[in-house]
């Protein structure tokens, strides 16, 4: 099983609109995708109708009272499974932080957790919360590929260069870091600019964009992936290039 | 429809129905259910276009799109090339399949939601009715299928469904099962009717012959619409067993009935000899092609030609005859005849001949001869001789058929078994002397139509070699079978057998 986490410290930047996206996509090509959102806003969870209530909360999760298997959702599309959020993830880097205390290392307790899905599932996506936290760092060990979506503004390489120095730090294995952009503007200069140069600035980062379309907007109001209800038109086929990206890192 | 399903709600969900797919779905099979007895179920689905074919054999299944629509019924050859036809190929031989069930299938997919609006149980609906060969009453089948981390969900809406309706009309085993049933098809051959011990002689003989009018009458149709080579087999062999039996017991039925119809049935058989003995030369064609050492295979294609259009002139003029008026008033005079014989009362006839002893004596009388004549072969003996014998142990086979119900099925078994292996080489010694006959016959043919292919004549002379290399074999062969299976013991164990 791959683990593809979609991730930026910064919020409100097409983390949450990417995975369930690109999850969508995945299980539409015939892999057994998960996607466990990690963020206690549960913004994932409600794009796919699903009660935010994990029984037992995350402390159960977290600390293996409760298996994984027994919080798992089917949603309403072939090959995709949720894991949901609740409000108990807000106490998860303390769930974690406790799961360290029993032995296990604080920064890897998701991947012993990831590990109970490996054989039901291809791949699984995380959806993060806006943060730099335990759990950030737990997704970020976790992960084979981490997706971050850039707004071209002036400060996002900086951000981008944090994240990939971060991980650059990790002992045994990293994950790829891939950089794409996000809610892109063609009018706007500065995203013209950025577009055309930081790619070749920085490695890990890749041309691909996702434009700011109000047709992406109306997910929270259909609640539900965009290509389901829109199979055809310039947003979906950015994320299909997104998804092609993927593919090739994953050599999927 | 919704209405039947409303219960599902279990008052607190709400229904998505999905859209309306219809299609006609045909099950195929031929007439002596060859497919069913290898738990092969062969279906055509069509919604708009030619549709797909559709094989499964015992829970494996392959499919193949069709590009053009299906004509029933079809042999195998005429079936699309691939998996599906590999997949019926052994299980069909010869024979051709055709509908034996048709119906439309309505299928709906209905979402149960919450109130997210997320779906948290589905239900498949199906309702099959059939349409040939009658309309039956709509049968439906709800298959629920539950959504994983929904399970308190699909619990509810079954236990809302089953105390409200039955939803599974369809069975486990399948549409096609289920429809079987309800157009009152049994996917079995029907049985001939069978003689007793106790049966007055004439009844136990007027039965069986009854039951052989019946195949050669239901096999008619195919033989005249060319549907596989099977059906005018199935009748010949029924001709034959009648004239044999005519022979054996025939006079224990009433004279004028046999003296009225008794020669009909070597005029109708002689009728379908031509067109079977090539039927048989080209089902065999391929492998004797195959077997040449010297030719190529393709060098036999000119004769190929030659037999499939001898074999349509036959045909037709078989055709002929099983349409004529002639052929009509034997069946069916024939036939009524018998029924009399059938519905006479048998408490009149105390006293008389039972089926058991009429069979003990005619047996014991076949026997005897038989094995006369198998003693009297030398290895000089004249060819006369061996098909002499060989035509009687085929009518001592077909007796012994016949009176099967009487006898002790396990001697029975035996001696069968020991007749056939006589037959199969008496029979290879037949083979050998027509096909080397014949063959010559046809090389005279090719070569006055026209100019045939040097390799085309050279490759008939191999086939005429290998033909009188096998009589040869057989020849030798015959002294040894005959007294291995047609002496003493055998004789012993024909005591056995009957009553
Ligand atoms: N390409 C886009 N065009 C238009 N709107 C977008 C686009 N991508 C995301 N949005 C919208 O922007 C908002 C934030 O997106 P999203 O929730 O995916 O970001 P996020 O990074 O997951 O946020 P958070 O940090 O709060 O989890 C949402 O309302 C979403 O519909
Ligand atoms: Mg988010």
């Amino acid at each position: 099983m791959k683990v593809v986490a979609s991730y930026n410290v910064k919020g409100g930047v097409g983390k949450t609109t990417a995975a369930v996206n690109l999850a969508y996509l995945a299980a539409a090509r015939g892999h057994r995708t998960v996607l466990w959102d990690l963020d206690p806003q549960g913004a994932a969870t409600f794009l796919f109708r699903v009660k935010p209530r994990v029984k037992g909360g995350s402390t159960k999760l977290v600390g293996g009272a409760r298996p994984v298997e027994a919080a798992l959702k089917g949603t309403d599309f072939e090959g995709l499974d949720l894991l949901p959020a609740d409000f108990t993830y807000r106490n998860m880097d303390l769930d974690l932080a406790r799961s360290h205390s029993s032995g296990k290392r604080a920064g890897r307790a998701l991947s012993g957790l990831l590990d109970e899905l490996a054989g039901d599932y291809d791949l699984a996506f995380l959806d993060t919360p806006p943060s730099l936290s335990l759990v950030s760092e737990n997704v970020l060990h976790a992960a084979d590929l981490v997706l971050v979506p850039i707004i071209p503004t002036v400060l996002a390489a900086r951000t981008f260069d944090q994240l990939a120095d971060f991980v650059g730090t990790f002992e045994g294995d990293r994950p790829d870091v891939h950089g794409f952009f996000s809610m892109t503007d063609r009018r706007k200069a500065l995203h013209r600019e950025l577009i055309a140069t930081l790619p070749g600035e920085r490695e890990g980062v890749s041309s691909t964009s996702i434009p700011a379309l109000a047709v992406i907007e109306q997910m929270a109001v259909r609640r539900a992936p965009l290509p389901a209800y829109a199979p055809s038109g310039p947003a979906t086929r950015a994320y299909e290039q997104l998804w092609t990206d993927v593919e090739q890192i994953l050599d999927l | 429809m919704l209405a039947a399903l409303a219960p599902a709600k279990a008052d607190r969900y709400e229904l998505a129905v999905g859209p309306r797919r219809t299609r006609t779905v045909t099950y195929l099979d031929t007439v002596d259910w060859r497919l069913h007895a290898k738990g092969i179920v062969l279906s055509h689905e069509r919604a708009s276009g030619p549709g797909t074919l559709t094989v499964d054999g015992r829970g494996e299944e392959n499919s193949t799109r069709l590009t053009e629509s299906p004509q029933w019924p079809a042999r195998v050859e005429q079936l699309p090339e691939g998996e599906v036809r590999d997949g019926v190929a052994a299980a069909m031989w010869v024979r051709a399949v055709a509908p034996v069930v048709r119906a439309r299938v309505v299928s709906r997919e209905v979402a149960v939601l919450d109130d997210e609006r997320k779906t948290v149980v589905r239900l498949d609906w199906v309702e099959l009715t059939g349409t040939e060969p009658s309309a039956t009453r709509p049968l439906v089948r709800v298959t629920l299928r539950p959504v994983l981390g929904y399970g308190g969900a699909a619990k509810r809406v079954r236990k809302a469904l089953e105390a409200c309706g039955d939803f599974a009309e369809i069975e486990d085993g399948g549409a096609y099962a289920t429809l079987l049933e309800a157009e009152g098809i049994a996917p079995e051959e029907s049985a001939p009717p069978a003689i007793s011990a106790d049966m007055p002689a004439d009844v136990a003989v007027a039965t069986a012959l009854h039951g052989f009018a019946g195949v050669i009458a239901v096999n008619v149709d195919g033989v005249l619409d060319d549907i596989d080579t099977e059906f005018l087999h199935d009748l010949r062999v029924a001709v034959r067993r009648t004239r044999s039996l005519l022979k054996l017991a025939g006079d224990v039925l009433p004279p004028e009935l046999v003296r009225r119809y008794g020669s009909g049935f070597k005029w109708l058989g002689d009728a379908t000899t031509p067109t079977r003995d090539l039927d048989v030369y080209l089902l065999e064609f391929d492998t004797l092609a195959a077997g040449l050492v010297a030719g190529e295979p393709g060098d036999l294609a000119p004769f190929g030609e030659l037999l499939a259009s001898e074999r349509e002139k036959a045909r037709r003029a078989l055709a002929r005859t099983l349409r004529s008026q002639r052929f009509t008033r034997l069946i069916e005079g024939w036939q009524a005849g018998l029924a009399d014989v059938l519905e006479r009362d048998w408490s009149e006839q105390d006293g008389r001949l039972t089926a058991e002893a009429l069979a003990a004596e005619r047996v014991r009388g076949m026997v005897a001869k038989v094995i006369k004549r198998a003693k009297a072969i030398t290895p000089d003996s004249p060819a006369e001789d061996v098909h002499r014998l060989r035509k009687r142990c085929k009518e001592l086979r077909y007796l012994l058929e016949v009176v099967k119900p009487v006898c002790d099925a396990t001697a029975h078994r035996a001696v069968i078994k020991d007749l056939k292996k006589v037959q199969d080489v008496l029979g290879a010694f037949q083979d050998g002397e027509v096909q080397s006959h014949s063959l010559r016959d046809y090389a005279e043919r090719l070569q006055s139509s026209g100019r045939p292919p040097a390799a085309t004549l050279l490759a008939m002379g191999e086939l005429s070699a290998s033909f009188v290399t096998m009589q040869r074999q057989a020849r030798h062969d015959l002294t040894g079978a005959l007294r291995k299976f047609l002496g003493p013991a055998t004789h012993e164990r024909i005591e056995d057998l009957l009553p």
